[in-house]
């Protein structure tokens, strides 16, 4: 969920639309935004599974300390998708524990 | 090694405002922050400040950073993103992760102004996703224009809990309650009255007892505590939402300059023991911001420049006499900042009366907003003929805007910014709307009683999207946001003045223009 128009900030400053993958679907976004926003705009809110009890884990602190929010991205784990910014053509995985295959976690 | 005369890690309003002291006293000044864009909060705060008008009240928080940042420009700063700071060491030096690379640098003097991190309170589902930090939401919505969530439970009821639900409200989300633990509302009074006005219930001495949903929040479970914070049972209730907001307080980010092996206490989280300028026990290594103790923007502004002149003075950049004649006029300014119920040592205390002697508000402090046989208690609140300004401002927090936005001299606020605004009495109302549109705390409306027998009108501040036309009809809703009469908009003012707070009146039946201080157009 976007905001189409804010009160105080207007129209928000967004890069070029682009293509990205989360787990093989298509979806769009705005380049450089942070993938996490992307994900959310598009309805994605869980981004990892635990290790040990497989939870799911989203979003918790938007700012890159937490690592609530890591991916699998472009085959590399463990990136911090709040604070990585989204390019055309990205593959972006759900990560179960430390790999992008589910039922590896345990 | 990379040599500065001034190092400044953390660009928030602090590291900046310090960064800039630094390099107008004409030292080689570097800024770092962990971020790809400096600013720290400020760029996530789009309400207007309080204050007065020397502490930049009355602007917007992103306004200010905007300022800030062409101030440290000008002054010829070195700023470094994207650069976390990951060590620092006694003899002055730092260690910067530069994301594919680590580099060092030495100076003269190192100011820290780390800010602070959110704290969390673990509950049944906490982990789940939709959980998420006040400062998260803030950052989704404010940075990157994705709403955090639909239907949102804020835990806390803090400045920023307050804030950052209204903040909600302005992106569209529904913010379904506001949850604290503690009996009486945290932060301003007009912060949560201008949320409560919505329609959004309070529940104080309430907890999250769950947070229930599969892979996300569905729902919330909240229960009543006693006065040790145990739930009561048979009290929970469960109410439909996907998201949870945990806004209950800051810790210090300390870490990082208690490396330097410098003396710490414990005040509200661990912070490094400074002198009045912000020197720590490590000659040469200085904090200053919510890193030493948690406060907010103005005052870590003033800090900020306290401290760059410390750091300048140490390393031998200004002479004393500069130094002292610059920094009593800054302690000067920081002093206002820090008076009235909310200053630093009143923190936790329980007050009962305002500074003038008059009750505090009961119901403000349970319920989130005034009860409306309460409001003649204050001095902004007076019954006159004609339009008149109605102030309902009943705490003493530092701010002033509102005397100086009135040009026909209708209010005003004591000899000390912490005092009530009162309405003069032989003054004349012109109906402008400049108060309305100035107070930071969107609390006051301008009044007409009786307009001709049958109707009264109230102009009320709005900030909310689709801004309602003149004619458009609805209910007025009253402090608690509960409708109690037919409404109709008569006049919208929407000047670049008044900074995107639109100025709204409305025409209501006369007996209810001392209740209703809101409009919600008829769909
Ligand atoms: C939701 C909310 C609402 C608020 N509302 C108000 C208000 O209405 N009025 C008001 O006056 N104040 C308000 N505040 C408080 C105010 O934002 C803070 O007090 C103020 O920002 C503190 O300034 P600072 O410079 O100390 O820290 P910050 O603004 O937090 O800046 C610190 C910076 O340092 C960076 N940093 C930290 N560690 C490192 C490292 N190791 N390396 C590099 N960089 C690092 C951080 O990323 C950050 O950018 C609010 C705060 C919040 C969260
Ligand atoms: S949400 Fe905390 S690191 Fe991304």
């Amino acid at each position: 969920m976007r905001i189409a128009k804010h009160p105080i900030l207007g129209e928000y400053e967004k890069g070029r639309k682009v293509k990205f993958y989360f787990d093989g679907k298509e979806m769009e976004g705005y380049e450089d935004e942070p993938i996490a926003a992307a994900l959310r705009a598009a309805g994605v809110t869980t981004h990892r599974h635990t290790r040990r009890n497989g939870r799911p884990r989203g979003i918790f602190c938007a700012i890159g300390r937490c690592t609530d929010c890591v991916m699998v991205v472009d085959g590399e784990i463990n990136v911090r998708t709040c604070i990585t910014p989204l390019k055309e053509g990205m593959r972006v995985q759900t990560q179960y524990g430390l790999s992008a295959k589910e039922g590896t976690e345990e | 090694m990379k040599r500065y005369d001034l190092i400044v890690i953390g660009a928030g309003p602090a590291g900046l405002s310090a960064a800039i002291e630094g390099a107008k006293a004409g030292m080689r000044t570097a800024l770092f922050d962990e971020n790809e864009k400096p600013g720290g909060q400020l760029f996530k705060q789009i309400h207007k400040f309080f204050g007065s008008k020397e502490h930049k009240a009355k602007i917007r928080g992103i306004n200010i950073g905007g300022e800030l940042l062409k101030e440290a420009e000008t002054a010829g700063v070195e700023v470094h993103l994207s650069s976390t700071v990951i060590g620092i060491y006694p003899e002055k030096c730092i260690s910067v992760n530069r994301g594919d690379h680590i580099e060092n640098y030495r100076a003269e003097a190192i100011i820290v102004a780390t800010g602070a991190a959110e704290r969390m309170i673990p509950f049944k589902g906490w982990d789940l996703p939709g959980v998420l930090g006040a400062g998260a939401a803030q950052t989704m919505m404010n940075l990157h224009g994705v709403m955090p969530g639909n239907k949102i439970v804020m835990m806390g009821t803090g400045n920023v809990g307050l804030v950052v639900s209204f903040q909600l409200l302005q992106a569209g989300c529904q913010v379904e309650a506001l949850i604290d633990a503690a009996p009486r509302v945290g932060g301003y009074g007009v912060h949560a009255a201008k949320v409560a006005r919505t329609g959004v219930p309070f529940y104080l001495s309430h907890t999250i007892v769950e947070a229930k949903g599969t892979d996300h929040v569905e729902s919330v479970v909240i229960g009543q505590v006693d006065e040790k914070f145990r739930i009561i049972p048979g009290t929970e209730k469960e109410m439909e939402a996907d998201t949870v907001c945990v806004a209950v307080g800051l810790n210090p980010m300390s870490q990082l300059v208690r490396m330097t092996g410098c003396e710490m206490k414990e005040v509200g989280g661990l912070v490094p023991a400074c002198d009045e300028y912000g020197a720590t026990s490590i000659p040469g290594i200085f904090a200053a911001g919510d890193v030493s103790g948690i406060e907010e923007a103005s005052s870590a502004m003033i800090e900020g420049h306290i401290t760059g002149l410390a750091a300048a003075k140490y390393a031998g950049w200004i002479e004393e006499d500069t130094f002292k004649t610059q920094v009593e006029e800054r302690t000067a300014s920081l002093e206002k900042l820090r008076q009235g119920m909310f200053a630093p040592q009143n923190k936790g205390k329980k007050i009962e009366k305002t500074d003038e002697g008059l009750p505090v508000s009961a119901s403000l402090l349970e319920r989130g907003y005034m009860d409306a046989n309460e409001m003649e208690t204050y001095p902004g609140v007076v019954k006159k003929e004609g339009v008149h300004p109605v102030i309902e401002c009943s705490q003493n927090i530092p701010c002033d805007p509102c005397q100086e936005a009135c040009p026909f001299g209708c209010i005003k606020v004591g000899e000390r910014i912490t005092d009530l605004p009162a309405v003069t009495e032989d003054s004349v109302c012109k109906n402008c709307g400049a108060c309305v549109a100035a107070c930071p705390g969107q609390a006051i409306f301008l009044v007409n009683e009786d307009e001709d027998g049958t109707y009264g009108t109230v102009t009320l501040p709005y900030e909310f999207l689709p801004l309602p036309q003149a004619g458009d009809r609805g209910k007025g809703l009253d402090r608690s946001g509960r409708p109690v009469c037919d409404a109709e908009v008569v006049k919208v003012q929407d000047t670049n003045a008044f900074d995107k707070t639109a100025v709204l009146t409305m025409r209501v039946p006369r007996e209810y223009a001392m209740t209703a201080r809101f409009f919600k157009k008829e769909v």
